[in-house]
């Protein structure tokens, strides 16, 4: 797009599109930290703009049309802004829940981690911090992160492995998941190591 | 020993079918489980965070907790026979079922918690609806963390006098969401229900059993005395 087609607020529509486009096609995409910059940089220049024309307008008298222009556009860009962010942490919350709450596990996970910005990176361990103090408060009976997709209907589950995984402690005593095997093991004990892509229920 | 666990593991089982009746208003009693069931229900369909059902899910909490150690108890026990094996079983797959409506419940509301946190933090009103650990997550941590989040992803790095999260200017929605009340919901009846005005200033009179689709706002009172559920 060439700058002098380009309209106060163009930038910003192509933000919230980007954050439109990643929810219809369910997709976490790149943080795009370009456009943001540019974004913020078009706002210090039209605050710049505004305090222009407010100076020059010797007679103000409480309305002037440029300077109102400026900031609707000044109100919009920001509101874009933070609906991108809020847009991508409802995302990264919800990746989160999906893995059962495994944090170093998403973030161990190149593809996704290329995706992050430093801050979001941040964002998710305080998250992840602050979800572990809540859970704590019902680690006595169960455990809030495991998966509420679909409700247990047998006690059991027989799983292949398809990732070394070491030993589990489970009911039975501890079991040294090797790849190819397969087991029959309480669903309960192993349900973290389904999610995470360890074991494949079969 | 043994035996008084064996004995104590029947009574358990009695007990989840019908433990300790709280009675609710309606001269029906519930067990501790359906009103979760309930009230997990509702929340499920409900667009705003409702008023926390504590007192049944404290209950069920200790329940899971001593079924738990009752089983552990008896699966360590040699002396236990093939059948009492074949109860501790079902007994088992009946906890993990309970712990997932659990589980789903308080992750339903967590969400929703989350969704507005800004809201709660700033209208006291709704505070009450939330126990001492969901309230010290919206408040303390949650609500705190995505304000320093806007603030270092974005707000830092704008001049300062447009670095506010609770602008109101004309023509814009509101930079802190409210929950959709005229969502729409399903409600069925479970008893006689006193009229209630519609958008429309006419009456809705429902009579037990009758399932209707109406805005959440028009039932909301109704969902709060328990003579209706959402489904």
């Amino acid at each position: 797009m060439s700058s002098e087609a380009r309209q106060f607020g163009d930038l910003a529509t192509q933000l919230v599109q980007e954050a439109r486009r990643s929810t219809l096609t369910d997709t976490l995409l790149k943080y795009n930290d370009t456009l943001v910059r540019s974004i913020v940089r078009e706002q210090r220049q039209l605050d710049t703009l505004i305090t222009q024309t407010l100076a020059q307008d010797v007679t103000f008298t409480g309305s002037n049309p440029a300077a109102l222009l400026y900031q609707t556009a000044i109100q919009r860009n920001k509101r874009c802004l933070l609906a991108y962010h809020s847009h991508r942490t409802d995302r990264l919350r919800d990746m989160y829940w999906a893995v059962g709450g495994a944090l170093p596990h998403l973030l161990a996970n190149t593809d996704i981690r290329a995706k992050l910005a430093p801050h979001e990176v941040d964002y998710l361990r305080e998250y992840n911090a602050s979800i572990i103090e809540f859970r704590s408060d019902f680690t006595a009976e169960l455990d809030i992160a495991a998966s509420i997709t679909h409700p247990p209907k047998d006690l059991h589950v027989l799983v292949r492995v398809v990732r070394d995984c070491g030993a589990i402690q489970t009911e039975v005593g501890s079991i040294d998941f090797r790849y190819g095997q397969r087991y029959m093991v309480r669903r309960a004990d192993i349900e973290h190591l389904i999610v995470q892509g360890y074991l494949q229920e079969v | 020993m043994a035996e008084r666990d064996h004995a104590l593991l029947e009574s358990e089982d009695a007990l989840l079918q019908s433990a300790s009746p709280l009675a609710n208003g309606l001269g029906v009693t519930d067990t501790p489980l359906q009103q979760l069931i309930r009230q997990w229900q509702n929340e499920r369909y409900a667009p705003e965070i409702l008023a926390g059902h504590e007192a049944a899910l404290n209950v069920l909490l200790d329940h899971i907790r001593r079924q738990s150690d009752t089983i552990q108890h008896l699966r360590n026990d040699p002396g236990s026979s093939e059948d009492e094996h074949f109860r501790i079983m079902l007994a088992q797959t009946e906890i993990e079922r309970v712990k997932f409506v659990v589980r789903s419940y308080i992750r339903t509301r967590l969400h929703k918690i989350e969704q507005h946190a800004r809201l709660i933090v700033d209208t006291p009103g709704l505070q009450g609806r939330l126990s001492q650990t969901e309230l010290n997550h919206a408040q303390r941590r949650f609500a705190k963390l995505t304000e320093t989040y806007f603030h270092m992803s974005v707000l830092q790095a704008l001049p300062e006098d447009q670095r506010g999260l609770d602008d109101d200017a004309a023509f814009v929605p509101p930079m802190i969401p409210e929950p959709n009340r005229s969502h729409s919901v399903f409600v069925h009846a479970r008893e006689d229900c006193p009229p209630v005005p519609l958008p429309d200033s006419n009456f809705l009179t429902m009579r037990k059993g009758l399932i209707v689709l109406t805005p959440y706002s028009v039932i909301e009172p109704l969902l709060a005395d328990g003579s209706i559920e959402l489904v």
